[in-house]
């Protein structure tokens, strides 16, 4: 791990440059261009709040706040572990002609997608003051769970990425199980809607995002710290993860430039 | 201590792939539900692919050193290897020096960004810093010939605008060791000027290249050293002329026993090529004649410079023979760029006498005749029972803006038929490509 993360420090100048021509490249040509980085999670929204204000309706004050501060760190996530599973497999160009840590590509698009949400939080702080929301000292912990969804993204994505070099099913499974996890993590529904206390803690302990996505809500939507013992514990699971992946990644990088 | 090492050492080096990975077959569910319900019969080892078997090269710094070899028989496979892009299956690599690799020009290059942009991101995924590629910037542009077209996205270049920006880009990068598969004929005849060039400002620098090429001439003119990859092994490293004659002939050889050019990572044995023992003396066999030097000189010395039509070329041949030789024979062979014999003659056909048992041959060309290119100078002393080759390469240089082969001697007349223009004489108009040759 301490390898992966070191040839990782040491080409940072192109990790750096490949994430800039992510992001530029995203909405190259298209006549809004950057725009696009919060109209996209706008229109999102706008579909799920019509969907639960006016077709299903929840009462759940300000819910296109409430949602939105999910949304966006979800889409984080998805688009990560989406794009993430092909990134090796879909850069024969690159690993077959340059010699470089096949990390960079993969993390390149973690941080290029951590970039959009940084983005559009701004966006979703002007939605939360604009229903009377303002962001209060609680969020002085953010970084703090920024840093443990990057951890576990990134740890996720390097097994994906590794794995779908020779497994190729695997990004097409990863695509439909992301729709079943967003159902699953109390993104649209705040978590207390589930009544059952051990359904509740059965998910927490199966998914991740339920710890990261209640963490959101607590800091930016409830106005509270979150809450201290999930966070810590996905934190331990996220730097294993991450260690884990490193071995799987390390064992394997020998084979991405023959089998791509 | 680092300078006096060698650049790259080789060791044993082999290198397997699994079929699957050659036959662009990948490990689908489908794929491995079909294989179980067979029963497995495939087992992991049979499906394995050698490439190479076992390479031992030693590239020392500094030097150039030409990679020749059929298609398939490695010589890719060896220079992933040096680059680090591919792990050896066993045996061991030692690499001295910072790599360059131009294996695919153009790498990571993004067709919706202008070249400004292309420059930056290829620069550092071919391993400069940024700081590096801008300062460079300038020079690299310079040296592709794009002008203005730089900020337009790629996407709108021809293919020979992209080419040359991909190997501007390239040959920037400053390294100790420059490894290049097959990319020197970049663009037009000016571009591939400058392209040599470089290389050769490379050479000067004392950097260590590494070339593979399909272009035999190119080794014998540029290269130090030629190392021939055949059937996974290094079949022979020695003097460029050398390695390339008998490679030809092996070639040759393998045409017309009509062996089955199939590739040979695929075949038993690694598909060498067959063996030319018959075809080329060995020096310890000791043939009757032997060519202890031959020189090409002009008036203006040797022809390490580019050459002009017009030079007049004395080709020496130095032998020493056992005995009476009056069956000894001179044969020179002048070939182009591709092998192809552009003229051929030989002593006894055109001046038979009695030879000394040793001396010195000289063959005069009045006037060399050819136009720009390369070509090979190849003087064969054939006796009964052996014969000896020797070769040199040598470039013609362009003065003029012809076209074709070579340069008879003319001269343009112009005439007049009006008779009522004052002069009726014809009118000599062509000092300039002098006729007669002696210039």
């Amino acid at each position: 791990m301490i390898r992966l993360v070191r040839e990782l420090y040491q080409y940072r100048g192109l990790l750096l440059s490949l994430v800039q021509r992510e992001l530029k490249a995203r909405y190259r040509g298209s006549f809004l261009g950057f725009l696009w980085t919060f109209l996209n999670p706008t229109l999102h929204m706008l579909v799920y709040v019509l969907l639960f204000t006016v077709v299903m309706r929840q009462n759940i004050p300000n819910y296109p706040f409430f949602m939105f501060v999910g949304l966006l760190p979800w889409i984080w996530f998805s688009t990560s572990i989406g794009g993430g599973a092909s990134a090796i497999s879909d850069r024969r160009d690159l690993l077959t002609k340059v010699r470089f840590p096949a990390q960079v590509l993969p993390t390149t698009v973690v941080v290029t997608n951590l970039c959009n949400f940084v983005f559009s939080l701004p966006l979703m702080l002007g939605l939360g003051i604009a229903y009377g929301q303002w962001p209060t000292w609680h969020v002085v912990l953010f970084p703090a769970v920024l840093l443990v969804q990057l951890i576990f993204t990134l740890a996720l994505t390097y097994i994906l990425a590794a794995i779908n070099v020779t497994f190729r099913d695997l990004q097409h499974i990863v695509g439909n199980l992301i729709t079943l996890w967003f159902f699953a993590s109390p993104v649209l529904y705040p978590f207390s809607t589930i009544q059952d206390e051990n359904i509740r803690t059965l998910m927490t302990a199966l998914n991740p995002m339920v710890t990261l996505m209640t963490s959101y809500q607590a800091m930016f939507y409830e106005h509270r710290l979150p809450e201290a013992g999930p966070l810590l514990v996905l934190a331990a699971v996220s730097v294993a993860l991450l260690y884990g992946a490193s071995s799987i990644f390390e064992s394997r990088r020998e084979e991405f430039a023959e089998s791509i | 201590m680092q300078e006096s090492k060698d650049a790259i050492i080789l060791k044993d080096v082999v290198k397997s792939f699994r079929k699957r990975t050659i036959r662009g077959e990948y490990t689908t569910f489908k794929s491995e539900l079909v294989r179980w319900l067979r029963g497995q019969r495939q087992s992991r080892d049979a499906s394995l692919i050698t490439a190479l078997r076992g390479i031992d090269l030693t590239i020392p710094r500094g030097k150039t050193v030409g990679i020749i070899g059929r298609n398939g028989s490695g010589k890719s496979t060896l220079l992933k290897l040096i680059t680090g892009i591919y792990t050896p299956t066993s045996g061991t690599l030692e690499i001295n020096g910072r790599i360059s690799a131009l294996l695919d020009l153009g790498a990571g290059f993004h067709p919706d960004f202008s070249g400004r942009e292309n420059i930056l991101i290829n620069g550092i995924i071919l391993g400069m810093t940024r700081a590096e590629v801008r300062a460079r910037m300038d020079e690299i542009i310079a040296f592709s010939e794009l002008g203005e077209f730089i900020d337009e996205p790629v996407r709108t270049y021809s293919s020979g605008m992209y080419m040359r920006l991909a190997f501007a880009v390239a040959t920037h990068v400053d390294p100790d060791i420059l490894i290049i598969d097959e990319i020197l004929a970049v663009g037009d005849e000016h571009f591939s000027k400058k392209s040599l060039a470089k290389m050769t400002e490379f050479k000067r620098q004392g950097k260590t290249i590494v070339l593979v090429t399909h272009d035999l001439s190119t080794v014998e003119r540029w290269c130090d050293l030629a190392a021939w990859i055949d059937g996974g092994y290094v079949r022979r490293v020695g003097k460029p002329s050398e390695i390339t004659t008998e490679y030809r002939q092996a070639i040759s050889l393998a045409e017309a026993q009509s062996a089955a050019f199939t590739p040979p990572a695929l075949t038993e044995g690694g598909g060498a090529l067959p063996e030319v023992h018959a075809a080329v003396p060995e020096v310890e066999a000791a043939p009757p004649v032997r060519l202890t030097g031959l020189h090409l000189s002009t008036s203006e010395g040797g022809v390490e410079r580019e050459l002009s039509p017009e030079d007049r070329m004395e080709v020496l041949v130095d032998f020493t023979s056992e005995g009476t030789c009056e069956d000894v024979e001179f044969v020179v062979a002048l070939k182009g760029a591709d092998g192809q014999l552009l003229y051929g003659t030989s002593l006894r056909v055109e001046e038979p006498r009695q030879l000394p048992s040793s001396g010195r041959v000289r063959l005069v060309l009045e006037r060399l005749s050819l136009l720009a290119g390369a070509y090979t100078l190849q003087v064969t002393a054939r006796a009964a029972g052996g014969s000896a080759t020797e070769s040199r390469a040598f470039q013609v240089g362009a003065t003029e803006p012809e076209q074709g082969v070579f340069r008879p001697a003319h001269r343009w007349v112009v005439e007049s038929s009006s008779p009522s223009v004052a002069s009726s004489q014809p009118t000599d108009v062509s000092p300039r490509l002098a006729g007669g040759g002696h210039r």
